[in-house]
This record gives structure tokens, C-alpha cells and sequence, in this order.
């Protein structure tokens, strides 16, 4: 209830704006509104998302001319040309965002900016349509809306809205993954999330609200012209979020309404805000690269023990991983890949069973990451087949894993630094989430019951490895070694069948490997098989069943961790004579 | 019609390719897109006839004072953008600190200079407004020579060596001792210094305008993905094509659709060769 | 190798040095004598390129290190390759796009512009294989031919200590021969090497002493010349002496 409050106050603080203020400030107030209509929408883009969606002006245009086009020649309801603006915004959203799925960061806002430039040119020029530069009446409402602190709380009424939904948004699974997609995609792909589904519906919505958003601007400005629709708008809206902080609702919010109340409230900068809110911009990504949202974040201020250790509690899998599905094992049966000339594997079979530790060894590039980025498909061979059981697995989709059973953890902690311990570990649980996107934003039952149940298997899977007193630490205040369990806690949250753990003992002090071994060993008792890739041998000969030796991409040997130890290949290849 | 579309598009193209330049050569030095080309471009002009026209300096010494003026802002672009985010894992943040400060440049451009486009001086009185005027072939000339001007300095220099040493390998460059830091300031100021050249070249086309800054940021860009990243010669290439085909666009079936042509070529061949079209293959991601 | 040695060349003590959060090195201490050849060994991941790069400036690192009685603290890898620390990084990370000659040449940049032509030719004496293709681009050059680039790189600074991270990776038996020789011959100048090397059994014959490297810590140190030294390499990694996993 304490999050609720902030919104509560700015909301109230809204509401009284008609009983101390003059009509100006409606006229003001209603801008602010409109603006967040659209902030809202594009922060799930920007702030969740991590896209740099900087001409989202353009779809502001789009929506204002087709709300004012409808009204002025077909004099639809101004209500029904909203939304009609909202629709054609919604799919100029996708658009403009598709190429985001294969284009990063600056070559993604440059589009933007193309389009942004396109679409005034347009207006400009297509004359019969939208008047060019003399431009065309927006749409005008019918009483009680036609009055400014009617239509104020109109646009108050559709700023509450979207807020409220895009919060539901941004605290749920999508918001989760959205941030997931932007600090940590190939962990995101890992968990099953997939990349073009999540962006395709997050800029349908974005694009809709900034579509609303701009025929409300027409009816705000009550006559439109292409100069209205200045870039300088487009990077305030984006400045805004910025400021605000990203992966946070309440920041933008507050940089919004700011940013829209500055120049009002000191008139001799107004020429200068433009100037003055790049340099904010510039500030904040140099100074305070988490804006307001991370000056508001008392929580994570407070210092954490530093005396804590990890201790996991291997026997609560037992409720985590109830009832494991009967494995089958999974097989590789000759796979072969080459890096330009080099084969970084050359022709392996490999078979990790169910209920099983299997250690893969091997001295520095002899294809140990490569074999689990084989099976986890992030790498395509060029020959052979992975198995799961009988079926044959799709090479190259990452995201199809995870629903397969198949977890895994990375060399370096993919991890999502910006979000809580648990809300990471979340994040390895989103195959079973159920809810669409609009149930999300509606919170319907199917979505609470989601996150119930998500929060519910996080929870498990912190108390397995240890960590669940720092469930609501922001993940980034974490020491090395407990983000290493982090990542196994969000693998295992997953309930997977299989466990690919690559280097988990890297960077560990020797009494927290001997926990990570207690705990592998444990995961695989209850019936998880584990395929474990390490350099440390010590803890590969403890706590392994079977143990594969590669050199140079073959299996150079295999057997129990006895017969590998005294096999006299082994134990050259690892001293290199 | 012929030679009035070869002679606006070539010129116009001129331009595009050397703001083009311009990223290519802040990136390779430092793997940084900075907004700040198109903005250097746009400062060229506005040099040009501040110090001309403004302030009454012959033409050869405020053709000199304009390259110095824009040389130093890519010096500053250097330590204010760019020099506080390279460390960053984050690999968004040099877009937004760039963009902050190409947006402080053209705002306080548009406010102590002017929000209307001003007269860029005639340099040379060469020509009668006709295709063979010099305000057409002026960018190329500006794109020919600095071409060359790399060339040389890339092939018989020790710091074009150095340069191009850091543009491959940074890390092994560093390593055997070059003095990286030294370098990328240089290039940056060399970057600014060509971006304020195309400006200045393409002064008399352009004319001193603020609002030129996003429009070059925008154009000058598209050769570079069209050449792909770091390539020079596939900028001017792309640069020059892009200009003609603009051109030819406008005259054929007017301005907006010219726009709107050149922007789904972009974004075509963006999608289809995100690496352009002369450029290499994606790094490994796991 | 007389083990009453004089003043150390590099000497490290207490060093730690890491990526972001995660220290790969935990208080690491060696010393290197003028004109001897040390290998540094031990298993993946335990720190080596690491502590290279610590050294040489590359990586910020926390403890001292002085070199030749001057502290290394802070100093950029151009400042400790002008005080003749050089390090050729591992992988042979030549400049594909220049001339040979031109690689070595940047090598040189800070030495005097009169003298770098006559560095350039005694860096290569020691190669005659690429001498001969001085003049043409590096990328066009095999890989073991890249490698010998790399160290001819290094000795245009003419070093007191070279670093070389392990030189022979990917080049066939008779080039690692040739690679090593170099270092020999270094040694008998004066040069002393420090020499990270998978192929243990040529990196004992040619080195002096050794340092054994494992999980960031110096698990062993020893003279060559010692016995048992490959089964003493093995007990330090197998890490039988360190605590097993679950019955520690």
C-alpha cells in the first residue's frame, strides 16, 4: 500500500489543481495530462524496454490528424476519433518499432528520428488532407468538456488510467521481461522469453495511448499545425523519462509533470528549455544514471550486513522441484561446429542423464561453453542433433528451452542489476505465466493469480539457495558470489529438468564451493539432471557421477571422476606436456 | 533536367558524405555514434557567416576560424559525451549523452544565432547559379580532397597509422603503448574539423540554418549504414548516391515523397544488411 | 642460475586485480631478476592474463608493484612499456589492416623518430621468416608468423622484461621452437622474461623458475632445477591440499 501513495498524493494534488487555480492552469494542467498519456505508453517502450524510441512525435502527429481529420470531414464523435486516432497510432507504433528487433540502440533512434521527420514533412505537404501549413481545427467536445477544468479532468481521468495500467504492466511479467530484454537478453531468451512477441505488444500499446494522447492534444490546442509537432516535443517526452529514472513509473511521472511546469513557472526560461533539458539529460546520464526514481529509492540506501554468508538449504527442493516429470536424458549424437576454420567441437556424443551430475572438463578451448551453447541453441551445428529423450531439438532458439525444461547460468552473472533479488528470480519462471497482456494491464484474476504464483516459487527457490533475506535488495548491491547463486535460484525457479551450470564455482571462496557442490549434488538427487562445466577439478571429482573430458572439441575421455583421475591422458592434457 | 538533378543531387550528396565521414571517424576511434555529426554540419554553415558575413574576416581566414571553431567542439564532444560513458557497460548511455549535447548545441545555436536560415557568403563568385555554379561543385571538391587528405594521412603518417591501429584493436594497442587518449581527442578533432567542412562547403546550399543539424544528423547517417560502419568510401559512395537519388526523387515526384522514398530505402536496406552493405559479419553474443 | 641474485627487475606484492566485481586475483607476490626466464603456469581461469595485464598497466589492480626500483602505482601501459615492461598480449593481436613493417613501427611510436627504423631492423633479426615480408599487410601473414610479429613488436621497445601470454597457442611444434628460442636468446642479453605458457613440459625446460597460479593465488613457487616438479604442477592443481567440496 505504501507504493500506492505517492500516486494517491499526486492524484489528489490534481483534483484540488480546479479549486485554487486559475482557468490558465487548466489549460497547463491538461497538457501535463495529455503529455503523460503519451509518457506513459512510451516508458514501457524507453524505461522498460531500453529502446531509444526518440521521434515518438510522430505518432503524437498521427493521432491528432486523424482525431481532427474524422471530426472536421466526417464529423464522426470526437470520443470515437480518439480511439480511431489510438488504432492508427497502435499500428504506426509497430511500425516504427519493428526494425527495434534487429537494429540496436543508435541505429534504432536514428530510425525514429527518420520517421518523425517524414511524418511532419507529410503533413506539411499533403495539403487536402490535413491543410498543410494553415493546418485544421481539432476536434471540439460537447459539454461538460468544452469547459478547460472539464476537459482538465477529462484528461485527468485518461492520465489515471493509463497510469494505473502501466503500472499493473510494469510490476508484472512484462514489465519484468521488458527489463530483462534490455540488461540481460540472453538470459531473457534463456527464461523463454521471446524478444519480437513481448516488443510487437508493448509498441501496439504504446503507439495506441500516444495515438489517444494526440487527439486529445488537437482538441487541447483546438487548431493544428504541422509546427506544433516540433522535434523539440519528441525529445522532452523522451528527456522525461530519462529524468524520471527507467524501469519505474512513479520517476517518469514526476519528470513529466516538471518538465511540462517548468517554463510556466520561471517564463524567462522558456526559450531556453529546449537547452536546459538537454543538459539535463547529459547530467543525468552522467551523474545520476538512475534519475528520480533512484533518489526516491530509500530502501536500497540502507547498508546490507556485510558480515552475511550464503548458506543454501538443499533440502527444501524437495517443495520447489515437487514431482519432477520422468526425464528423459539428453543426447548429443555427433555434433560438429566450426567458428570460421577453427571446430570448437569436433564430433561429439554426449549423454546427460536425469537425476544425474555430469561434469564436462577440459583445458581452455576445447568446446566446453560451446556444448552447452549447442544445447541451450545459441549456437547452430553444423552437423549432428541434440535430443532431449526422442525429440530433436530446434537449433538456434534460445527461448524454446526453457519450456522445454532445459535451465541453465552463464559464465558472467546475467543479471538485471537495476531489479530486486527477487524479481530477477522471477524472471526464471516466466514460461508459466499465463496471462495475456490486456489481463496484465486490467488485473484480471488470471494475472494476480500469476504473480502469486511466481512470487510464491521465487521465494522457494531463495530459500533453496540462501538467499531470501535479500529477496528485496536491488540485485546490483549483491556481492559476486551471492549473484552466482542468484542465477541458480532463477534457473531453478524455472522447476527445470535439466540444469546447465557453466563455471558456477568462478570467483567463490572455497567454503562457498563446497555449499555449491552440497547444493548441485542435491538438485540432481531430486531427480534434475545437472550438467556442470568447471575448472575446478576438486569439486568436479566430489560431487560428479559422470565426467566428460574434451580436448580440442572431442571427448578425450569418460568415466566416474575415479577412473578419470588416474587416466594418464587427462591428466597430461590438464598439465599440457 | 539532367544536369540540374546530377548537379543539386552530387553537391547535396557531397555533404551527406562527409557528415558520413565525420561518424566514421569518431567511431573508430572511440566505437561511439555521436549526434554531434550532423550538428558540426550545421556549425560549418553558421561559422561561416558569423566570421564572414558577421564579422568582416576574409574568406581563406574565416574558412580557417570555422574549421578551428568546430574542431573544438569535437574536442569537446570528446570529454563531455563521450570520454564519461566509455567505460560504461551500458551501451545505450553514449546515445543519450551524445544526443544531450548535440541538443544544447543546435538550441543555443537557434537562440544567440537565429531560428531562420541566414546567407551563407559567396566564396568564389564562380558561376551563374547554373549546374557548373560553385556552390554545386564546392562539396565535392570538400569531399575529394578530404578523401585524400585521409589517404595521406593514413598511409605516410605514423598518427594516421595510430589511428587506424586503435579503429582495429584498441586493446592491443594500448598494449604495445600508443597513447590512446592522445589519439581519440585527435580524432575527434579531426572529425569536427571535416564535419565543419562539409557545413562550410555547403554553406551557399544550405545556408546558416540550426534546424541543419538534425537534417544532416539524419542524411549524414544513412550513408553510413548504407557503406557500413568505419568505411569512408563506402560513405562518399553511399553519400553521393543518396543525394542524386534524393534529388531525383524531389524533381520527379516532389519533396515529401522524396523524403519518404529516401526513408524506406533506409530502412530497407537496414533491415535487410544491418551491418551495410559493404560492412562485416556480428560479433558473438554468448 | 646462481640463486644469490642481484635486486629483483619486478618485484609484486600483495597484488590484487579483477573485472568490476569479480577478483580474479587475490594477493599475489613474485619477483623477477634481470635476465632470467620465469613461467608463469596453471589451469584456465586461475588468473594469468590477469595478472599480465595488472602488471603491465592494462587492468587497475590494489597492492605494489615496483619495477626496477621505481612503483608502478597508477602508471599507464604506455608509462611501463617507456620504462621497458612490455607485455605482448595473448592471441597475436597484430594490426591486420598495416604493413609489417608498420605494426612494428607503432611499436616504436615513442622512440625517438631518428632511431625507430634502426629498432624496426633489429626487432626483426630475430625473424628472419617475416623480415623477408616486411611489406606486407600482417593479415596476410600465418598465424605463427603473426606470433613472431607480436613479440617483434615487443622487442622494438628493447625491454628489460618481456611479457610474452602464451606465445605458442595455435602454432605447430616447430614454430613454438622457434618462438622459445627467442627467449633464450633474450636472456642471454640480458632481458629478462616473464612466460605464460600452456605447454608445460618446453616452458620448465626453458625456464629458470617458476610460479604456479591457481583459483588467483601463487600455489607454488620453485628453481627448475628442482625434482618432482610436474607431479608437485599436478597436486597444485587437482588442489588436493585445498579443502574437497564436501567434506571439507
Amino acid at each position: 500500500m505504501r507504493a500506492l501513495l505517492p500516486y494517491l498524493v499526486i492524484f489528489a494534488a490534481a483534483l484540488a489543481l480546479p479549486l485554487v487555480a486559475n482557468d490558465y492552469w487548466a489549460v497547463i494542467g491538461a497538457r501535463a495530462a495529455v503529455y503523460w498519456v503519451l509518457v506513459a505508453g512510451l516508458n514501457l517502450v524507453v524505461g522498460y524496454g531500453g529502446q531509444l524510441a526518440i521521434g515518438w512525435v510522430a505518432l503524437l502527429t498521427l493521432g491528432s490528424y486523424t482525431a481532427a481529420v474524422l471530426c472536421q470531414r466526417f464529423d464522426l464523435n470526437p470520443f470515437l476519433a480518439y480511439a480511431a486516432g489510438g488504432g492508427l497510432g497502435a499500428l504506426a507504433g509497430v511500425v516504427v518499432g519493428l526494425p527495434a528487433l534487429r537494429l540496436r540502440t543508435f541505429y534504432f533512434a536514428m530510425t525514429t528520428l527518420g520517421f518523425a521527420t517524414i511524418v511532419t514533412q507529410v503533413a506539411l505537404a499533403w495539403q487536402s488532407v490535413t491543410g498543410g501549413g494553415i493546418g485544421l481545427p481539432g476536434p471540439a467536445l460537447s459539454p461538460p468538456f468544452d469547459a478547460p477544468w472539464g476537459f482538465y479532468l477529462l484528461c485527468l481521468g485518461f492520465a489515471a488510467v493509463v497510469t494505473w495500467m502501466t503500472a499493473n504492466i510494469g510490476a508484472g511479467r512484462y514489465g519484468r521481461s521488458l527489463v530483462a530484454m534490455r540488461d540481460a537478453e540472453v538470459a531473457a531468451e534463456s527464461v523463454g522469453i521471446g524478444k519480437a512477441r513481448l516488443l510487437i505488444i508493448v509498441f501496439l500499446f504504446s503507439g495506441f495511448t500516444a495515438g489517444v494522447a494526440g487527439g486529445l492534444f488537437a482538441t487541447l490546442q483546438s487548431y493544428i499545425t504541422p509546427e506544433a509537432f516540433s522535434f523539440d516535443l519528441s525529445v522532452t517526452f523522451f528527456i522525461a523519462i530519462l529524468v524520471g529514472g527507467r524501469g519505474s513509473i512513479l520517476g517518469p511521472l514526476i519528470g513529466n509533470v516538471l518538465l511540462t511546469l517548468l517554463p510556466e513557472v520561471a517564463a524567462p526560461l522558456v526559450a531556453w528549455s529546449t537547452f536546459l533539458y538537454a543538459a539535463l539529460l547529459l547530467v543525468i546520464v552522467l551523474l545520476i544514471p538512475g534519475g528520480i526514481a533512484s533518489l526516491l529509492d530509500f530502501r536500497n540506501r540502507k547498508p546490507l550486513d556485510s558480515t552475511r554468508t550464503i548458506v543454501p538449504r538443499p533440502e527444501l527442493l524437495a517443495s520447489l522441484l515437487a514431482d519432477p516429470p520422468i526425464g528423459k536424458p539428453i543426447a548429443l549424437r555427433n555434433v560438429v561446429l566450426a567458428f570460421g576454420g577453427v571446430r570448437a567441437i569436433d564430433g561429439l556424443d554426449l549423454m546427460v542423464q536425469p537425476g544425474k551430475v555430469h561434469g564436462l572438463i577440459g583445458p581452455n578451448g576445447s568446446g566446453k561453453t560451446t556444448t552447452l551453447n549447442v544445447i541451450s541453441g545459441y549456437y547452430v551445428p553444423q552437423e549432428g542433433e541434440v535430443y532431449l529423450g526422442d525429440r530433436s531439438l530446434p537449433h538456434g532458439a534460445p527461448q524454446s528451452r526453457a519450456a522445454l525444461g532445459i535451465a541453465r547460468t552463464f559464465q558472467t552473472p546475467r543479471i538485471i542489476g537495476e531489479a530486486s533479488v527477487l524479481q530477477n528470480v522471477m524472471i526464471g519462471a516466466s514460461v508459466d505465466g499465463r496471462a495475456s497482456f490486456m489481463e496484465t494491464a486490467l488485473t484480471l484474476p488470471r494475472h494476480r493469480a500469476d504473480e502469486q504464483r511466481l512470487t510464491a516459487r521465487a521465494m522457494d527457490a531463495l530459500r533453496v539457495v540462501g538467499l531470501d533475506a535479500l529477496a528485496a535488495v536491488r540485485a546490483d548491491r549483491l556481492q559476486h558470489s551471492e549473484l552466482r547463486f542468484m542465477e541458480i535460484a532463477r534457473a531453478l525457479a524455472g522447476r527445470p529438468t535439466f540444469l546447465l551450470l557453466d563455471e558456477p564455482a568462478a570467483g567463490l571462496s572455497a567454503d562457498e564451493i563446497m555449499r555449491l557442490g552440497a547444493l548441485t549434488k542435491a538438485v540432481a538427487e531430486a531427480g534434475t539432471g545437472v550438467l556442470l562445466v568447471e575448472h575446478h577439478a576438486d569439486l568436479i571429482f566430489d560431487i560428479c557421477d559422470e565426467v566428460t573430458v574434451l580436448n580440442l572439441g572431442r571427448e578425450l575421455a569418460a568415466g566416474t571422476p575415479a577412473e578419470i583421475r588416474s587416466h594418464k591422458e587427462v591428466v597430461s592434457a590438464y598439465l599440457g606436456a | 533536367m539532367l544536369p540540374a538533378i546530377l548537379a543539386a543531387g552530387l553537391a547535396v550528396g557531397g555533404v551527406y558524405a562527409l557528415i558520413g565521414v565525420t561518424y566514421n571517424i569518431m567511431f573508430a576511434a572511440s566505437r561511439v555514434m555521436s549526434f554531434t555529426a550532423g550538428q558540426l554540419g550545421m556549425l560549418g554553415g553558421v561559422f561561416g557567416a558569423l566570421f564572414i558575413n558577421h564579422m568582416g574576416l576574409p574568406m581563406p581566414v574565416g574558412f580557417a576560424a570555422t574549421l578551428v571553431a568546430c574542431g573544438v567542439i569535437g574536442i569537446a564532444t570528446e570529454i563531455i559525451a563521450v570520454r564519461p560513458v566509455l567505460k560504461a557497460l551500458d551501451q545505450h548511455l553514449y546515445v543519450l549523452s551524445t544526443l544531450g549535447f548535440a541538443l544544447m548545441i543546435q538550441t543555443f545555436t537557434a537562440i544567440e544565432w537565429s531560428t531562420e536560415p541566414q546567407p551563407f557568403p559567396r566564396l568564389f563568385s564562380i558561376g551563374d547559379g547554373g549546374p557548373l555554379d560553385e556552390k554545386f561543385w564546392l562539396p565535392l571538391v570538400a569531399c575529394v580532397a578530404t578523401l585524400v587528405g585521409l589517404e595521406l594521412l593514413y598511409r605516410h603518417t605514423l598518427v594516421g597509422r595510430a589511428f587506424l591501429a586503435i579503429a582495429e584493436d584498441n586493446f592491443a594497442a594500448r598494449a604495445i603503448g600508443l597513447p590512446e587518449r592522445n589519439l581519440r581527442i585527435a580524432s575527434f578533432a579531426l572529425a569536427g574539423a571535416v564535419g565543419g567542412l562539409a557545413g562550410f562547403a555547403g554553406g551557399e546550399l544550405l545556408l546558416a540554418f540550426f534546424a541543419n543539424g538534425p537534417m544532416l544528423n539524419f542524411l549524414g547517417f544513412v550513408p553510413v549504414a548504407l557503406g557500413g560502419l568505419g568505411n569512408n568510401r563506402g560513405a562518399v559512395i553511399g553519400g553521393l548516391a543518396l543525394g542524386v537519388f534524393q534529388q531525383a526523387a524531389n524533381f520527379l515526384v516532389g519533396g515529401v515523397f522524396a523524403s519518404v522514398a529516401v526513408f524506406a530505402v533506409f530502412i530497407i536496406v537496414l533491415l535487410a544488411a544491418p551491418q551495410g552493405l559493404f560492412g562485416a559479419a556480428a560479433a558473438r553474443r554468448v | 642460475m646462481p640463486i644469490s641474485a642481484p635486486e629483483p627487475l619486478l618485484s609484486v606484492a600483495g597484488l590484487s586485480a579483477g573485472y568490476g566485481k569479480i577478483t580474479v586475483l587475490h594477493d599475489v607476490s613474485l619477483t623477477i631478476r634481470p635476465g632470467e626466464i620465469v613461467a608463469l603456469l596453471g589451469p584456465n581461469g586461475a588468473g594469468k592474463t590477469t595478472l599480465l595485464c595488472a602488471v603491465s598497466g592494462l587492468l587497475p589492480w590494489t597492492g605494489t608493484v615496483h619495477f626496477g626500483g621505481a612503483d608502478l602505482a597508477g602508471l599507464s601501459p604506455r608509462e611501463t612499456a617507456r620504462r621497458g615492461l612490455v607485455h605482448v598480449v595473448e592471441g597475436h593481436r597484430v594490426f591486420t589492416q598495416l604493413s609489417v613493417a608498420d605494426n612494428l613501427l607503432l611499436a616504436g611510436y615513442d622512440v625517438p623518430r631518428g632511431e625507430r627504423a634502426a629498432r624496426v631492423d633489429e626487432a626483426l633479426s630475430h625473424f628472419p621468416e617475416i623480415a623477408a615480408k616486411r611489406a606486407d599487410k600482417a593479415g596476410a601473414l600465418s598465424g605463427g608468423q603473426q606470433q613472431m610479429l607480436a613479440v617483434a613488436q615487443g622487442l622494438v621497445r628493447r625491454p628489460r622484461l618481456l611479457m610474452l601470454d602464451e606465445p605458442s597457442a595455435g602454432l605447430s611444434p616447430v614454430l613454438v621452437d622457434r618462438v622459445l628460442a627467442v627467449a633464450a636468446a633474450l636472456r642471454a642479453n640480458g632481458t629478462a622474461v616473464l612466460l605464460v605458457e600452456q605447454l608445460i613440459e618446453k616452458a620448465l625446460r626453458l625456464a629458470d623458475r617458476v610460479y604456479a597460479l591457481a583459483q588467483g593465488r601463487i600455489v607454488l613457487e620453485a628453481a627448475t632445477s628442482e625434482d618432482d616438479l610436474p607431479h608437485r604442477l599436478e597436486r597444485a592443481y587437482f588442489g588436493h591440499d585445498v579443502p574437497t567440496a564436501l567434506h571439507g
